[in-house]
């Protein structure tokens, strides 16, 4: 972490990547760019772009189930609107929003002037344009989008039960997206591993490029997998192979299998740089040396790798064997160690600091109250008789929620506020930027805390209406989503404002110390074109 | 400014006691009523994990609430240096995985005794269709849909779940079951409900469009009463 001492002068990779390139201007600049931090900008934009989307469709949602018996849509189009919020969520904003921050501030803070294969960088993030926008035109197609879940249970997905061409599509965009991940991934690996400044070894890395690399590793291992399910899935509709039929020598439960093989990695592929960024902004708002950096790397690494060992607990209603139960619970268990080694080392970093409650720090620390309260519904998510009586019922929407939305989120909002005037290279407005906080933070304890209840009650997740016992727990979770939605215009209309009319941002705008301050603070905002005139040297 | 941190802080304080509320409060169904067994010792099993956890959930929210309140940036007061200590991580470490370890004994107990079928009295079978359950007695060739299950109280029934088209999940929260009903595998419950009357529950593994239609009525009665039942049913047939 003794990032911050930079000496001027060239070391061994000072020659820079693209020799005698003109820059380009105009929309051509960003179509034909090869340039780590324009890929990254885009991805953010893109990122946004569907999480506007996925987010009006939460809203969709909470409209329908705000009372009992309500027909504000039909349940078919209930089901695709919810299968494609999840979908959206995961694959098209928080993987995707990781992946653009990583990559306009990974380089950056190894001392890099660019990605190791900036082209492979475009084609990554290319893939997911047509990826997204496939998906979405589903919506308009015969039969609309695939509504069976982002989780996409066989038989609901085989073509007999879902004869339109959603899932085709939802197969193909998850493809591709998967596609682009896996790019990703080899390219942040070879990239931290090998284009790191002089000095910079790997225990001087910033937190956030450590998270970055377990994650990308995690997305190499996992994401194939998911491909090849979803190949078998694909085949399974389109040439009756029956890989998932149970009446063609099949099992649907081999999906669940493969699915959960990458989808409960990907749950730390979602939160994992997250934890980086924390680790990054808890120390320079409290002007703190990180608590325990080591242990830090060790606990990312060991949720990295237990992570795969637990993709069990989303199946003990299943009827999966019993040894395999009790194996998966103690496997998830024993997660929450590595996982309170984290929350311990936050409360430590900010303990005995001077704390600076601008923007991202305070959703840094909303970002612990609400991951706190995940991690503990998880450990009791990991005990089977508790989850089988809570399993597929709003308990589970409300812990996924505190994990992804409560975690992920308000660490995605921490780094955006965080990062983006040394992206833009404008200010924002300060007040804005809290309030937006506020609203995010209690709205989103009314939407979700009440979820708990409904679950505890019996409500089962993915209905588009509910017996009226349920009725004052939705009520309340409806209005909380209300003031979800205003603090995310906020959120947006200060973004624009600023990156319209902003003031312009100083080369460090948060005035770290001298042991917080990481390489992107000690360029201007934005950077310049390949980041460093003459490549710092660590000492 | 001074008084909008202090209305802040109380609204986070607030939120926080709230949130411990809504988790703790035993307000759920089955938790005031559990109908089972099985139900007791899943809700003993949950006010245990409830225990374990609410310890660090205090600790670690309550340091950071004293933290946030405490070391705010003063003038003058420079930030303190340290950022070690090996003690203090192994402690943080220990305590956690303890914790697990002494959790996971009520709990594979309590999985063990709901895994565990004792002698069955009466067999049912369960099949999930889209979008409604139907159910059989084997013994007394009797088979319905779309109606009520009845079973007699204080009789061991083990059913077969199973399901005719996609995946299903019979789920009944007051019984502390939850099974998932595959087609062309069979799964396995039992349950024992201690009192006479109707159980509400719907399916919870989503089956398609009406998904959220797919109630689960369960009339629990007396012995007497559910051998007239079924004699009414086997004419019926
Ligand atoms: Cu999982
Ligand atoms: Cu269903």
């Amino acid at each position: 972490m003794e990032a911050g001492t930079v000496v001027a002068r060239p070391g061994p990779y000072a020659e820079a990547v693209h020799p005698g390139t003109t820059p380009r201007t105009g929309i051509l600049k960003w179509l034909l760019t090869s340039d780590h931090k324009l890929i990254g900008t885009m991805y953010i934009w893109l990122a946004f772009f569907f999480f506007a989307i996925a987010g009006a469709f939460a809203m969709v949602m909470r409209t329908q189930l705000a009372a009992p018996g309500l027909h504000v849509l039909r349940p078919e189009v209930y089901n695709q609107i919810m299968s494609l919020h999840g979908t959206f969520m995961v694959f098209f904003f928080t993987i995707p929003i990781m992946a653009g921050i990583a990559n306009y501030v990974v380089p950056i803070q190894i001392g890099a002037r660019d990605m190791a294969f900036p082209r492979l960088n475009a084609v990554s993030f290319w893939l997911l344009v047509p990826a997204g926008s496939l998906m979405l035109a589903s919506l308009f197609l015969q039969g609309g989008a695939a509504a069976a879940g982002w989780t996409s249970y066989p038989p609901l997905t085989n073509r007999q039960y879902s004869p339109g061409p959603g899932v085709d599509l939802w197969i193909l965009g998850l493809h591709l997206a998967g596609a682009s991940s896996i790019l990703g991934g080899i390219n942040f690996v070879v990239t931290i591993l090998n284009l790191r400044a002089p000095g910079m070894k790997m225990f001087k890395m910033p937190m956030f490029c450590w998270t970055v690399l377990v994650t990308q590793t995690i997305i190499l291992i996992a994401t194939p997998i998911l491909a090849g399910a979803l190949t078998m899935a694909l085949t399974d509709r389109m040439f009756g192979t029956g890989f998932f039929q149970a009446v063609a020598g099949g099992d649907p439960v081999l999906w669940q299998h493969l699915f959960w093989f990458y989808s409960h990695p990907a749950v730390y592929i979602m939160v994992l740089p997250g934890m980086g960024m924390i680790s990054q902004i808890l120390p320079a708002f409290s002007g703190k040396h990180l608590f325990g950096y080591k242990g830090m790397v060790l606990a990312t690494a060991g949720i990295g790798f237990i992570g795969f060992l637990v993709w069990g607990h989303h199946m003990f209603a299943t009827g999966i064997d019993y040894r395999l139960r009790q194996f998966f619970s103690f496997a998830s268990m024993v997660i929450a160690v590595p996982t309170g080694i984290k929350i311990w080392s936050w409360l430590a970093t900010i303990w005995g600091g001077s704390l600076r409650f601008r923007t991202p720090m305070l959703f840094a620390l909303g970002f612990i109250a609400l991951f706190i309260i995940g991690g503990i519904t998880g450990i009791w998510l990991a005990l089977v008789p508790f989850d089988v009586q809570v399993h597929d019922t709003y308990f589970v929407v409300a812990h996924l929620h505190y994990v992804l939305f409560g975690g992920s989120l308000m660490a995605i909002m921490a780094g955006i506020y965080y990062w983006l005037p040394k992206i833009s290279g404008k200010l924002y407005n300060e007040f804005w930027g809290k309030v937006h906080f506020w609203l995010t933070f209690i709205g989103m304890n009314l939407t979700f805390m009440p979820m708990h209840m409904m679950g505890m009650l019996g409500m089962p997740r993915r209905i588009y209406t509910y017996r009226p016992e349920f009725a004052i727990w939705n009520h309340i979770a409806s209005a909380g989503a209300a003031v979800l939605g205003v603090g995310m215009t906020i959120f947006a209309l200060n973004m624009l404002l600023s990156l319209w009319r902003g003031r312009r941002a100083p080369a460090d705008p948060w005035n770290h110390s001298d042991e917080t301050r990481t390489l992107e603070w000690t360029v201007s905002s934005p950077p310049p074109a390949e980041n460093f005139h003459t490549i710092p040297v660590i000492r | 400014m001074k008084n909008g941190r202090a209305w802040a802080l109380l609204l986070m304080v607030g939120l926080g006691i709230a949130a411990a509320a809504l988790i703790a409060s035993p307000a759920g169904a089955w938790l005031l009523h559990p109908a089972t067994p099985v139900a007791r010792e899943v809700r003993t099993l949950f006010y245990k994990a409830v225990a374990v956890t609410a310890f660090f959930f205090i600790l670690a929210e309550g340091l950071l609430l004293i933290a946030v309140l405490r070391f705010r940036a003063k003038p003058g007061v420079p930030a303190a240096t340290w950022h070690e200590n090996f003690k203090l991580e192994i402690v943080w470490t220990a305590i956690p995985a303890i914790a697990m370890v002494i959790l996971s004994g009520p709990a594979f107990t309590t999985m063990k005794y709901m895994e565990t079928t004792p002698k069955s009295e009466l067999q049912i079978e369960v099949v999930g269709h889209q979008w409604f359950w139907e159910y059989r007695y084997p013994k007394y060739g009797v088979i319905f849909a779309n109606e009520a299950l009845v079973v007699p109280f204080g009789k061991i029934i083990s059913a077969n779940v199973t399901s005719i088209d996609v995946v299903h999940s019979w789920f009944v929260p007051d019984f502390g079951i939850k099974m998932d009903a595959n087609p062309g595998r069979i799964n396995h419950v039992w349950f024992q409900v201690d009192h006479p009357g109707t159980y509400k529950g719907q399916c919870a593994e989503l089956c398609g469009v009406l998904h959220g239609q797919m109630f689960i009525t369960v009339n629990v009665v007396t012995p007497e009463e559910f051998e007239r039942w079924i004699e009414q049913k086997k004419k019926g047939a």
